[in-house]
């Protein structure tokens, strides 16, 4: 599905994760009979429904959880499914769109947080690759990390495909016509999102000025128990 | 089992029958461990020089049929049972991906291999989608890698879903009942589906690909694995006879009222009491015929399974009337004529020496047909050689047939491109003319012209 990347302005694509395998980020977070359970990982849309049970059962039983929790969970990530579905027969415009990814998670005793750029075309990437290589440069040992990393960029690349869908929709009700069109969903959507012909043109330089280095660096925390306890209860205040 | 030695000899013992029942694929290296069962001591120099055993020399078990894995390398039944890694669909999923996961989850493991690991606790550490992970971890669970500890109370050590391998037998099954059957119970299985965990009642729908059975209901709604299709399916019938389940003392009866009355089987029937014809034959039938009284490995029952597909042509005797004679017909044919012959001497010169040390015993009389049986067998042997050397032969002729036509086939299509290469060439020849003839018109009439202007030029001049 890799389209040319010479014109600016490219035939719509049908929706997909941006990535090499088209699979979905899930967030649980369901709470019965006082216990609370939350967790995310990455799903593949094309697995059997019976997969689907199964993987509720077993998490279920490995975390003894109480069995009020299977129907919710089979429920919520269903739902979830249904929102990819929902998406995935419609088209998207992918211009040239270098979009920058923000990490800024804690998960367990680390903190970390990294800003990069991240190719929107390229459908070959691979956040778990991407996860995985950046978790051993780290040294970082907890191995919960790597699958939240992953977790996360999915999700952002999740929702800026899901708003090239929303403005490629807009653009098709916009009767203004196709040269008004191919402005639009570079300059619309995600305002973070850079031009490449801006960046990489003769005048500036390829290579990122002094002051934006601080901002691209990964930083990697270690929290000690007190600091851990003391971020948790103050998460749950403002979530309640 | 065997006495209660040390845990390593307990579990080797243990090791040997449940290999006897998931060795599903026929390798032949699988085969030959079979017959050779060591204690899984040897298991732990399956960690290769670069991953140096923990200090404190805590012995990892592992079952003798998982004995092939070592960290690098992949095996070739890994590639069968989890072929979404290794077939190049997507880009991203290939065999460094699939040996990042199993590498992890066996780690992840023995760190702490008293206890066992969840399928949750392995996800949660492994960067990718869940639906893999899991069929990865359920593949090391079910092939003993991981949480086999022979410390756990019960050892239930795979769940079996539409992915797994499934095998007929007990250890992988959930349901306590599964505590009462023998040995013999392998041949008349309970059928449990692999991915709903149902009884299977009346029929049940075996993939021979990856060997898992699916109840009917399972298959019409789709739940297999990935890669499956309805097409790689068979149907197989449960009679009746598999909820009621033959017990010994019947299956005695059985035997000797075939000894007795031969082929007529109302009077077997009403020997045994309480069967059927029907059931007695089809339980005849069923019985895997001399293994329990013998202990002899006549057969593997795996080995069996597989090439009943490719020698089922190839049984001389299927369809002789006598029943017995027909089993073993089909079961040497299947071992193969030399192991068949050499097995059934073998027996019978044992039966022999046993026949002479237990005369008084109360078993005699099934030992005395077991050894007449046997030597019918043996008699057999030379039959059923004379048998597959025709069908050698026959094979042979055919495939020199083949040979002929397919030759055949290849010089009439090269005839045929000649033929078209030589109607071009003449089609040329003809253009060549025409566009000889309208040059030489050209040229007359360039010639004319010339003259005309000629012509002109006088006039004027």
């Amino acid at each position: 599905m890799k389209s040319p990347a010479s014109a600016s302005w490219k035939a719509p694509l049908k929706f997909r994760m941006p990535t090499a395998e088209n699979l979905i980020p899930i967030r649980l977070d369901i709470e019965v009979d006082g216990q609370r359970y939350k967790d995310a990982f990455t799903w593949n849309p094309y697995d059997p429904d019976s997969e689907l049970v199964m993987f509720a059962k077993r998490t279920v039983k490995d975390l003894k959880l109480a069995p009020g929790f299977l129907p919710q969970i089979v429920q919520s990530i269903q739902s979830q499914l249904a929102t990819f579905q929902s998406y995935e027969g419609q088209d998207m415009y992918v211009g040239d769109k270098i979009v920058p990814i923000k990490l800024d998670l804690r998960v367990n005793h680390t903190v970390i947080r990294d800003q990069f750029l991240w190719d929107l075309n390229n459908f070959d990437s691979d956040p778990e690759e991407f996860a995985r290589t950046l978790c051993k440069d780290l040294g970082i040992e907890d191995p919960e990390v790597g699958p939240a990393i992953a977790l996360a960029i999915r999700e952002q690349l999740y929702e800026i495909a899901i708003q090239n869908v929303t403005s490629a929709r807009e653009n098709r009700i916009n009767k203004k016509g196709r040269r008004a069109a191919e402005h639009f969903p570079i300059s619309k959507a995600s305002g973070a999102a850079l031009d490449l012909m801006k960046l990489f043109s003769f005048r500036s330089s390829v290579v990122r000025k002094r002051k934006e280095w601080d901002n691209y660096k990964p930083i990697l925390d270690l929290l000690s128990n007190e600091d851990v306890d003391a971020l948790e209860a103050k998460e749950e205040r403002s979530g309640r | 089992m065997a006495e209660k030695s040390p845990v390593k000899e307990a579990a080797s013992s243990e090791s040997v029958p449940i290999s006897n029942s998931v060795q599903l694929k026929p390798s032949p290296q699988f085969s030959a461990k079979f017959t050779t069962p060591t204690p899984p001591n040897s298991d732990v120099p399956s960690t290769p020089t670069n991953r140096p055993p923990p200090v404190d020399a805590d012995v990892i078990h592992v079952p003798s049929y998982s004995r092939w894995f070592s960290w690098d390398k992949i095996d070739s039944c890994e590639s069968r049972f989890l072929p979404e890694f290794f077939d190049g669909r997507s880009p991203s999923k290939g065999p460094s991906l699939y040996m990042y996961y199993r590498n992890s989850i066996i780690k992840l493991f023995r760190e702490n291999p008293s206890r066992k690991i969840t399928f949750t606790d392995a996800r949660r550490n492994l960067v990718g989608d869940v639906g893999s992970i899991r069929r990865v971890f359920d593949f090391l669970d079910h092939w003993g890698l991981i949480n086999y500890s022979a410390s756990s109370a019960l050892s239930k050590p795979s769940k079996d879903t539409a992915s797994n391998i499934k095998s007929s037998d007990s250890p992988s099954l959930e349901s306590p009942s599964t505590a009462a059957p023998t040995p013999k119970q392998s041949s008349t299985s309970r059928r449990f589906c692999g991915a709903c965990k149902s009884l299977c009642t009346i029929a049940c729908f075996v993939c021979d690909k990856y060997d898992s059975t699916l109840c009917a209901r399972c298959y019409v709604r789709g739940n297999f694995r990935v890669g499956l299709s309805n097409a790689d399916f068979r149907r197989v019938e449960i009679s009746d006879e598999a909820n009621a389940d033959w017990s010994e003392k019947e299956t005695l009866l059985l035997l000797e009222a075939t000894m007795h009355y031969g082929d007529d089987w109302k009077k077997v029937a009403q020997h045994v009491g309480g069967r059927t014809e029907k059931d007695c034959v089809a339980h005849f039938v069923k019985l895997p015929f001399g293994e329990e009284y013998l202990g002899h490995p006549l057969l593997d029952d795996a080995e069996s399974g597989f090439e009943t597909n490719k020698r089922v042509r190839l049984t001389p005797l299927s369809d002789a009337s006598n029943p017995i004679m027909a089993q073993a017909a089909f079961l040497s044919a299947l071992a193969g004529v030399e192991i068949a012959e050499a097995a059934a001497q073998a027996a019978v010169n044992i039966l022999s020496k046993v026949d002479d040390t237990t005369a008084s015993r109360g078993d005699n009389g099934s030992l005395e047909r077991n050894s007449r049986q046997e030597s019918e067998i043996s008699s057999n042997g030379d039959t059923n050689q004379n048998a597959s050397e025709r069908a050698y032969a026959d094979a042979n002729s055919q495939l020199n047939k083949e040979e002929e036509d397919i030759g055949r086939a290849i010089t009439e299509i090269t005839e045929v491109q000649m033929k078209e290469i030589q109607d071009k060439i003449l089609r040329f020849e003809e253009m060549d003319l025409l566009v000889e003839k309208e040059r030489q018109q050209l040229e007359s009439m360039k010639n004319l012209l010339f003259i005309d202007q000629l012509n002109l030029s006088f006039r004027r001049n």
